[in-house]
């Protein structure tokens, strides 16, 4: 207890609370404040869980592959088998045989090794492909290719995004004319079409012009045509919020000042409109390992022999009386990381928003 | 008005022709096989790929050719029959691609005004439920659902969904693709387009109601809303009167440029998947095989209804509020 | 006797008479309509088939099987095949020539006379003069069979101007004969005028594809529409008159659907939707095909290959060649691929040859191929392997990426689309090192394969079809050698063994696989035969 004071004094807050608290109570910043929301968010944090474990898990692909599957993710293992609990298994049996005395054949069907799961030590444990391959280790692999495009395209889409919206929004007139028409000119190009015009045609040479020398099946190609997709999709929210903000006093206070343009943009606006662009980047990375699944599906995205969650899809479907595994594993892989990512970003939208939305006053 | 109208539909010209140009370029650009010598064929004569080269003016520098392409695609559009070099014509078969795409187009529509409804209605009633059950356990299911929707590879969701119920099955409940005329045969145009329906419109009725929960979420806390309860209006009507109409205007526009992508031919993974041979399947197989003038003509096609749907949406928000124009 | 019974007996004779002569007519009436009957008994209503994909219905145009399979019928050409079953299917008949050409003795000069009295299915008389327009048409057309007739004196010149005559034909239509002179002796100059290409058509068709404008016909059907990708309709030709050869088709009608997806097509058939389907069925629902239907499977001239660039390193080295071929595992491939449904080989040509012997100079040794990549001095090479966007291909390239990979190169992967994989393989500077391909015979003639395939004489720059750049000087030689002989005895088709030996010892190629296609029926049908070149022969077709 304090001293009865001689004086009228009122005590500050702080110490008020260290009496109280035995800890002084600092004004939170909004981030804390959010964090805090996130934090007791149990779902939100449980889903942002499984999205890093499946990106630890594909990234540890090269060590599966070494040492437990024994194999690469290309190697076909078509005339091997593999022992299955001390008996020897072929990895493709069966299929018509032809008899060339008669010059006529039986017809069989073709049966491709189920998953393993741990029973052969390790090796085909989700079974193997159409063409003997490990699927566990084309699983993880593909993972590894569909994640890294799927987050390098939004990293690059936010940030021109941002970028162009900030420019827009800030200096208006003729540069907010022209970047909406970028926008608009984005929105109604045929993307899907020019992705996979694109990645069938960069396929031959690659593209060596004006100093940029890429490789033919390089993940970049897919990676840039998926980032200028949604462009306009982050761009436009970012600059009509920045228009917005652009009105209010703070910025006029800070050009008064003498500031630049780039530290008012930098400084001042961006960090306004970062929430909103941390829940779209998230809702971003979800949407791009889709749209790469889609394009890989469609042999324009990730290349054959190279796995992608979207391309093993597409290999599998000829097998998919025999071997329905090979069609729904995958699909189920990019379903959860997908899911994780979006109830991560509803769980993050709800926890950096101050009005939560399903608290409603009744 | 009638000058930002007209702006508008200047405007969307212009993006036509940019869209078409970049296409056109970057087609030229990268090397896709030379066209004469695919007209050629498997045994030709040197002389002959000259010839074709001349005839259909291959050898024209790339202005030339680009100019002529546009005015093919224009020729196209005309009804009646057209010379052998005055309409768009592929590469491959030298098939009238305004005549393709014109054959795809009732598909198309079907699948996408049937698609549309759906995912619309049930886009409003999963987004109002959520909305007015907020916080409790109905509205966490029915967002983890509509979280799981817009979480589905469309194309895998349709394979899984033919396979299983179309294929597999010795008395399938459905047939297994295929596209049936609506003049021929309205039931089974609507039997076999029920699948296509529902897994194209899974990934929007997801989106949608989350957007208008969110807004009807938005619009419920603003102080109008308050105080025509405090008035004493009937729960039900405020419901309908003030809040689901405003928030149903950011839905109206979602709705107008989705639907404008799906007439355009971009649902390419459906068609494909249910092998309805609409323009987005047309438009997926000539790209595939890297065959310019159908790309040119799906793509001109496409874009003109984006571009079309985005300023009459521009143009019917103007009418309702004068505060709001455009850039 | 009396008047009366006169008039009874008069009467009594006439009706006999008129009895008796009702009785022969009532059975010669009948009679005739018994034997009418027998006449065409097979005829039935409408054929419902369906095809996975067409490329053109104009004669000058068309260059692929299913379209060939349909127009075989619809167009004649001079010369024809049979529609018998085996391998008399590939014996040359008079089509709408009278009789097989008088040969001059330098074999450069042929003979014929048409048939009397034929007429298009527009009433049209046929006349000589129409083979000459046909030919000219292919070239002013910019078909893709123009390679073939260059051979034709004055043709290659006419290929260049487009403009004036060829003098290397002369046809004269009051005697109806066509004379035909070549520049060189050929001896398969038959069989190309038995391709689709040298059929006679009106004089006045447009130089532009006619596939939607149908072709007055000549065979015993007509193209009556053809909606682009979604199908084409045949009936019968009211002006075809049957011939020894050539008979009359049982459908009234044929309809035939384009669809490309395999499962679709397939379901048609077993559905009872379609009675025939010559799509490819993926082997995993073959088992399940085969029990819905009726399910036969048609061997043709076809090979699968992998061919090694001979200019390019790696392969500029005969031991990497041979590596490659030790290291396939055909057996495996024919599994992988096609489910079975193939026939590993080691030879140019298939088996439908009665020049084929059987090569087995490379048996599958993984070990020695990786020796062989160690001698060359190849280990770690970098190689790109070609293919094109199609499953059957990528799946059989896929494997040979790994096998590569396994002997020690380093392989990579490049998926072209279909319709330019061949143009750019074909194209020296690509510089394309391996890839896939496959060779089905345009007609049965070794030269259609190692004169177009394997001559090192006929490598161009463009359009190249010698995608290993092979050229020996003594295969080369022979190759020209036997280009004249007209016919193939026994020894002409030892000579073509051995020279078939003697390339694959060079290893230009991997073949791999002897296709077999499925054809699919639905159980009512019957009366299922096999052409040797065409395929199933709807003619013949017949309901059960």
């Amino acid at each position: 207890m304090a001293e009865p004071a001689t004086e009228l004094q009122f005590d500050s807050a702080a110490a008020l609370a260290a009496e109280e608290h035995e800890v002084a109570i600092v004004g939170r910043s909004p981030w804390y404040l959010a964090w805090r929301r996130l934090r007791r968010n149990y779902v939100a944090l449980g889903s942002l869980g499984v999205f890093i474990a499946i990106v630890i898990a594909c990234a540890l692909a090269p060590i599966y592959a070494r040492h437990i599957a024994h194999t690469g993710p290309n190697e076909t293992h078509a005339s091997e088998s593999v022992e299955v609990n001390g008996k020897e298994r072929p990895i493709i049996a069966g299929g018509s045989v032809y008899n060339p005395k008669t010059n006529t054949f039986k017809i069989r069907k073709v049966t491709i090794l189920g998953p393993q799961w741990w029973h052969a030590g390790g090796r085909y444990a989700l079974g193997a492909d159409n063409l003997g391959r490990d699927e566990a280790v084309r699983l993880l692999y593909g993972g590894m290719n569909s994640l890294m495009i799927g987050i390098g395209s939004a990293l690059i889409c936010t940030f021109v995004a941002v970028g162009l919206a900030l420019l827009a929004g800030y200096h208006g007139g003729a540069t907010d004319w022209f970047v909406s028409r970028a926008f608009d000119l984005i929105w109604a190009f045929p993307v899907l079409l020019l992705a996979i015009a694109l990645g069938s045609a960069l396929s031959i040479n690659g593209f060596h012009h004006f100093g940029i020398s890429i490789s033919p099946g390089s993940l970049w190609i897919p990676t840039i045509v998926i980032s200028i997709i949604l462009i306009p999709y982050v761009g436009r929210p970012i600059r009509g919020q920045v228009l917005s903000l652009r009105q209010k006093e703070f910025i006029e206070a800070a050009e008064g000042q003498g500031a630049g343009s780039f530290r008012v943009m930098f400084f001042d606006l961006l960090p306004n409109v970062i929430s909103t662009v941390l829940v779209f980047f998230t809702l971003i990375i979800a949407t791009n390992i889709l749209t790469e699944a889609g394009l890989s599906y469609l042999g324009a995205g990730v290349r054959l022999p190279n796995p992608s969650w979207g391309n093993l899809i597409a290999s599998g479907q000829e097998q998919l009386v025999s071997a329905p595994w090979l069609v729904l594993v995958p699909g189920l892989a990019l379903v959860v990381t997908v899911l994780s990512l979006n109830i991560f970003g509803d769980g993050l939208r709800d926890a950096l928003d101050p009005r939560s939305k399903t608290k409603v006053e009744r | 008005m009638f000058v930002f109208i007209a702006r508008r539909l200047l405007g969307m010209f212009a993006v036509l022709i940019a869209v078409s140009f970049l296409v056109f370029v970057i087609f030229i650009l990268i090397p896709g096989g030379d066209p004469a010598e695919r007209m050629a064929g498997k045994n030709p004569t040197p002389e002959n790929v000259v010839n074709i080269r001349e005839k259909w003016g291959f050898d024209k520098p790339f202005y030339v050719q680009y100019v002529r392409m546009m005015q093919k695609a224009a020729t196209g559009i005309l009804p009646g029959s057209h010379g052998q070099y005055d309409v768009l014509r592929s590469f491959q078969n030298q098939t009238n691609v305004a005549e393709q795409i014109k054959r795809g187009l009732p598909v198309t529509f079907s699948l996408a005004i049937g698609a549309a409804t759906i995912w619309l209605f049930f886009g409003i009633v999963v987004g109002v439920i959520a909305a007015v059950k907020a916080g409790q356990w109905s509205d966490r299911l029915i967002t983890t659902l509509a979280l799981v929707g817009i979480s589905l590879p469309v194309f895998w969701l349709g394979i899984v969904v033919r396979y299983f119920l179309t294929e597999k099955p010795a008395h399938p409940l459905f047939p297994d693709g295929g596209y049936y005329p609506f003049t021929k045969d309205p039931v089974q145009w609507a039997y076999h387009l029920v699948l296509p329906w529902f897994v194209l419109a899974v990934l929007f009725i997801g989106f949608y109601g989350r957007v208008l929960r969110s807004n009807m979420l938005d619009v419920m806390n603003e102080d109008y809303v308050r105080t025509a309860r405090a008035k004493g209006l009937e729960p039900k009507l405020v419901m309908t009167r003030h809040v689901l109409r405003n928030s149903l205007i950011p839905i109206v526009t979602l709705f107008g440029l989705d639907f404008a992508a799906v007439l355009g031919g971009a649902a390419i993974l459906t068609e494909t998947v249910f092998e309805l041979h609409g323009v987005g399947w047309y438009a997926a197989q000539s790209v595939g095989d890297l065959d310019l003038p159908p790309i040119m003509g799906v793509t001109l096609y496409g874009a003109f209804f984006i571009v079309f749907f985005s300023a009459l949406v521009d143009i019917v928000y103007a009418f309702l509020d004068p505060r709001i124009r455009p850039a | 006797m009396t008047s009366r019974r006169r008039w009874s007996w008069l009467l009594g004779t006439v009706a006999l008479v008129a009895g008796i002569s009702l009785m022969v007519a009532a059975y010669g009436v009948a009679a005739n309509r018994t034997k009418a009957a027998p006449k065409h008994p097979q005829a039935f209503g409408t054929l419902k088939t369906v095809l996975d994909t067409i490329d053109y219905l104009d004669p000058q145009q068309a260059y692929t099987g299913q379209s060939w399979w349909a127009m075989w019928n619809v167009w004649e050409t001079l010369v024809t095949y049979q529609h018998v079953d085996g391998a008399a299917g590939y014996k040359l008949v008079p089509g709408l020539a009278q009789s097989l050409p008088t040969v001059s003795a330098n074999g450069k000069v042929y003979r014929f006379k048409l048939r009397k009295g034929l007429k298009y299915s527009n009433g049209k008389p046929v006349k000589a003069s129409d083979f000459k327009y046909a030919i000219k048409r292919e070239y002013l057309s910019q078909g893709q069979g123009v390679g073939f007739y260059t051979d034709i004196a004055g043709a290659l010149n006419f290929s260049k101007t487009l403009k004036g005559d060829i003098p290397g034909i002369q046809t004269n239509n009051a005697k109806r004969t066509i004379v035909i002179k070549l520049t060189k002796a050929r001896g398969d100059f038959l069989t190309i005028l038995a391709l689709l290409f040298a059929a006679p058509v009106p004089a006045g068709t447009p130089n532009t594809d006619q596939s939607t404008h149908p072709i007055p016909a000549t065979g015993p059907y007509r193209i009556s529409g053809y909606t682009p990708n979604v199908g084409f309709t045949m009936v019968r030709n009211p002006y075809f008159k049957p011939t020894k050869y050539i008979p009359r088709g049982n459908p009234n009608k044929v309809e035939v659907s384009l669809i490309g997806d395999a499962n679709a097509a397939t379901q048609r058939v077993s559905s009872g939707q379609a009675d025939y389907s010559n799509g490819a069925i993926p082997p995993d629902r073959i088992a399940d095909a085969k029990s819905k239907g009726i399910l036969k499977l048609r061997v043709t001239a076809n090979t699968y290959y992998f061919w090694m660039n001979m200019t390019v390193p790696p392969f500029n080295k005969l031991k990497v060649r041979q590596a490659v071929n030790y290291a396939l595992n055909r057996k495996t491939m024919q599994t992988l691929v096609w489910g079975g449904l193939g026939a590993g080989t080691q030879n140019v040509l298939p088996t439908t040859y009665p020049s084929y012997r059987k090569l087995s100079l490379y048996p599958h040794n993984t070990n020695k191929a990786k020796q062989l990549i160690q001698q060359a001095g190849a280990n770690g090479a970098k190689v790109t392997v070609w293919t094109r966007n199609v499953s059957d291909a990528v799946t059989a390239a896929q494997y040979y990426q790994s096998v590569l990979n396994s002997i020690g190169l380093d392989a990579s992967l490049n998926i072209l689309p279909r319709t330019t994989y061949y143009t750019t393989i074909g194209n020296v500077k690509t510089k394309a090192q391996t890839g896939w391909a496959r060779w089905l015979e345009d007609y049965p003639h070794p030269l259609d394969w190692f004169d177009v395939l394997l001559n090192g004489n006929r490598i161009t720059d463009e359009n190249n079809n010698n995608y290993a750049w092979y050229s020996n000087k003594t295969t080369n030689k022979e190759i020209e050698s036997l280009k004249k002989s007209p016919r193939l005895t026994p020894a002409v088709n030892a000579r073509w063994a051995k020279v078939e030996k003697q390339i694959m010892q060079q290893a230009p190629w991997a073949p791999w696989s002897n296709r077999v296609f499925p054809e699919y029926f639905n159980k009512k049908m019957g009366c299922i035969h096999m052409q040797r070149l065409y395929g199933v022969d709807f003619l013949r077709l017949c309901k059960k």
